[in-house]
């Protein structure tokens, strides 16, 4: 545990060290129940196949690390809830890393996917859009060809809740410059 | 009080844009069992629990708030058949219920969108749920003409049950509801290993690494190979993709050589409801597309002569 009291002392002393966003996260989690006993990586699946560990992304917010942010790990939890209902201490880790990718989305650490994603629903309604074979299916089913969602209205020249999710909702910071990485 | 036997039926978006087999099927199954079924003009996208909640929460919030007034102003609950609809929805709804801050503050960015507020006044509904418990094996058998004779996975998904403190419908370490209801259809379910871990698709992953999403899959794929089963049975249109699409890319990419069907429960119930197998929609579907449900008669009839 050594090293890891010198990376607190470190982080402290860094210029990126973000109280609100320690605070933030204590309010909306119980991590400082956490005992670091590792149920959750234990329990985590992606965690078998992948670099993520949820309980170190746990013990870092715990020291108020901020380069948690930039960790491309926490974009692959699978959400599915399995370190959320084992953990003894009911530190609700699914819940922490749903607020992490919050803060590293306003960091601008979003994967092109994820923008992609976002440019559907603003334009369609939709994560996942129409195509003309699915419309060709629809009928041959005997399901009208344009289900009565956003897209179809859209299509009927009312499109208001669409234009109001395109300029309220899910504003992504602009794309990162590339940094340059030695 | 919200309206009895009938439902808002929330699409999302993969049942209507990849899967309207599940869509048609739905249709047909909450007919048979004497549910109206009301469309729910300018739904959009649930949004996404995995994706959306992780880019903006309270974002995410305002937009399913607005899909659960438009279910509100038609005084009904809503069904979905999609576990992240159910996920987002059924969160929300209940968090909002609960959460006075929450909702005046979402209601604020309500206003920006539409002529929306919520009420709070409706609950909402998964079809594993409503055909396990409220209708339940005991009540289908009255219902279905025939019955498949067949054995399959079934795969839980994450959100339906998950997580348990605010799905409350059963523990998610030993879930047996969909199991037992899919008794009463005649089909056998078979366990295998890791049963209810993730399919690998949620939380984003899926879009953010094709490879790790893969790499969950086929570990799920190599359990589900092990006990042969006729058909993949899951209650959730993203897990459906996730099958459909898993099977094809192992396939193609880790010599593998799958073709194990994908049923979702809606199919599966509407075929014993007596609707033709063309309507179930296999022959759309990537895989096990020459599948025919091994029909068996029912034993009541048999009873009758």
């Amino acid at each position: 545990m050594s090293d890891v009291k010198e990376q607190h002392r470190e982080y402290k002393t860094d210029e990126d060290f973000d109280e609100d966003f320690f605070k933030n996260i204590e309010r909306k989690s119980n991590i400082w129940k956490c005992i670091q006993c590792g149920t959750c990586t234990a329990s985590c699946e992606s965690g078998r196949w992948t670099a993520l560990k949820t309980r170190s992304i746990v013990r870092k917010v715990v020291l108020g690390d901020v380069s948690v942010l930039d960790d491309p790990d926490i974009w692959l939890c699978t959400t599915c809830y399995q370190c959320y209902e084992r953990c003894p201490r009911d530190v609700r880790p699914t819940d922490v890393i749903m607020e992490l990718r919050n803060y590293a989305t306003k960091r601008g650490n979003i994967s092109p996917n994820h923008r992609a994603v976002v440019g559907f629903l603003k334009t369609t309604g939709h994560a996942v859009p129409i195509n003309d074979e699915v419309k060709k299916r629809r009928v041959e089913l005997g399901l009208e060809e344009l289900p009565p969602t956003l897209y179809k209205f859209k299509q009927e020249g009312d499109d208001n809740d669409l234009k109001n999710f395109e300029k309220y909702l899910f504003a992504l910071p602009p794309i990162k410059e590339e940094e340059d990485k030695e | 009080m919200v309206k009895e036997k009938t439902f808002a039926f929330f699409l999302g978006c993969l049942m209507p844009n990849r899967y309207p087999a599940i869509e048609k099927a739905t249709k047909f199954v909450m007919e048979k069992l004497g549910y109206e079924l009301l469309d729910m003009k300018k739904a959009g996208c649930c949004p996404a629990p995995g994706v959306f909640r992780s880019f903006n929460k309270v974002d995410w919030m305002v937009a399913a708030a607005r899909n659960l007034c438009i279910a509100e102003q038609l005084d009904t609950d809503i069904l979905t058949v999609c576990n992240g609809c159910f996920g987002t929805l059924q969160e929300v709804n209940k968090h909002l219920k609960e959460n006075e801050d929450h909702r005046i503050m979402v209601n604020e960015k309500l206003k920006l969108i539409g002529d929306y507020e919520f009420k709070g006044t409706i609950n909402v509904r998964h079809i594993a749920e409503v055909l396990g418990y409220e209708i339940g094996p005991w009540g289908i058998e009255d219902i279905i003409v025939r019955k498949v004779n067949a054995r399959a996975a079934v795969h839980y998904g994450c959100h339906f049950l998950k997580p348990t403190r605010i799905r409350e419908i059963e523990s998610s370490e030993n879930p047996t509801i969909v199991e037992e209801y899919l008794e009463a259809l005649g089909v056998e379910s078979v366990r295998f290993k890791e049963q209810l871990t993730c399919c690998g698709a949620g939380g984003g992953v899926k879009a953010y690494s094709g490879d790790a999403s893969m790499t969950i899959f086929g570990e799920k794929m190599k359990n589900i190979d092990e006990v042969k089963p006729d058909f993949i049975l899951d209650i959730c249109p993203f897990c459906h993709l996730q099958f459909e699409t898993g099977q094809d890319y192992l396939n193609k990419n880790k010599d593998c050589n799958y073709n194990y069907p994908v049923i979702h429960i809606s199919q599966l119930t509407a075929y014993c409801m007596g609707m033709d197998q063309e309507f179930v929609g296999l022959q759309y579907q990537l895989m096990g597309k020459n599948y025919i449900f091994g029909e068996r008669e029912m034993k009541k009839e048999e009873e009758v002569i």
